[in-house]
């Protein structure tokens, strides 16, 4: 997978590309945790270049989640390809995540 | 039309099948949004026997058998490991808030969820798991 970073007013904006499973998972863990580490409490995963995720990947959103409710940031996901969208809402993470279907309306 | 594939216990060869799945999709001509669920299921299903039905760190081969027929897609996953029964393991309920939320037990949720029927057995001292899908 690729993932690139960019700062957008409040909001640290990591776009990610490709696959998110059991082989690669820790490579968006690192990504994000370097996020924490620099206190961003603002943060979009935008995954309009996500193709697959399995439950690797889906531990990886979840955990992130947890971490950012507990300091109180914000964590925006938009841009899903239907596919991903299907493997949300059918782990029930749908209802947990905040999911935008713009970029735009993911950072206002 | 059916095919059988065998791989090693280790977590690298999930490439290898998704690489199979993705050639076998398009020989038998599985629309995209199935082939993607096709290899969600198999690496979930696999990657919980590579992590937990082997405990001799010796080499094991998984076989993994694709039938189509009359619409119907049967997957079949065997491994010589220790009994290991996917379908034992405590589902995470969704409706918890965040806070509460598992963070364990999603991939056995996802196989039950996109799959139609799946089935254990244990036989001659192998795990035999099988997904059915109508398409």
């Amino acid at each position: 997978m690729n993932i690139t970073k960019e700062k957008i007013g409040e909001f640290l904006v990591l776009t990610l590309y490709g696959r998110v499973d059991t082989n690669n998972f820790n490579e968006l863990e690192q990504a994000i945790g370097q996020v924490f580490e620099a206190d961003e409490k603002k943060i979009v995963l935008n995954c309009s270049g996500l193709n697959y995720i399995s439950s690797s990947g889906l531990r990886i959103f979840l955990t992130a989640l947890k971490k950012v409710n507990a300091m109180h940031g914000t964590l925006h996901l938009c841009s899903m390809q239907p596919v991903i969208k299907e493997i949300f809402d059918i782990s029930g993470f749908s209802t947990i995540f905040q999911i935008f279907d713009t970029q735009k309306e993911a950072l206002e | 039309m059916k095919e059988v594939f065998e791989i090693e216990n280790k977590i690298e060869a999930l490439s290898i099948l998704a690489g199979k799945i993705e050639n076998l999709a398009e020989k038998w001509e599985l629309p995209v949004p199935l082939t993607m669920n096709l290899n969600l299921v198999l690496e979930e299903a696999v990657s919980n026997v590579i992590f937990y039905a082997f405990n001799d760190h010796q080499k094991h081969l998984i076989q993994i058998s694709l039938a189509l027929e009359n619409k119907i897609l049967t997957v079949e996953i065997v491994d010589d490991g220790i009994p290991f029964d996917p379908l034992s393991q405590k589902l995470p309920d969704i409706t918890l808030p965040v806070e509460e939320r598992p963070i364990g037990g999603l991939g056995i949720l996802l196989i039950l969820k996109i799959m139609d029927q799946v089935s254990y057995s244990r036989q001659n001292n192998q795990n035999r798991l099988t997904l059915v899908k109508n398409i």
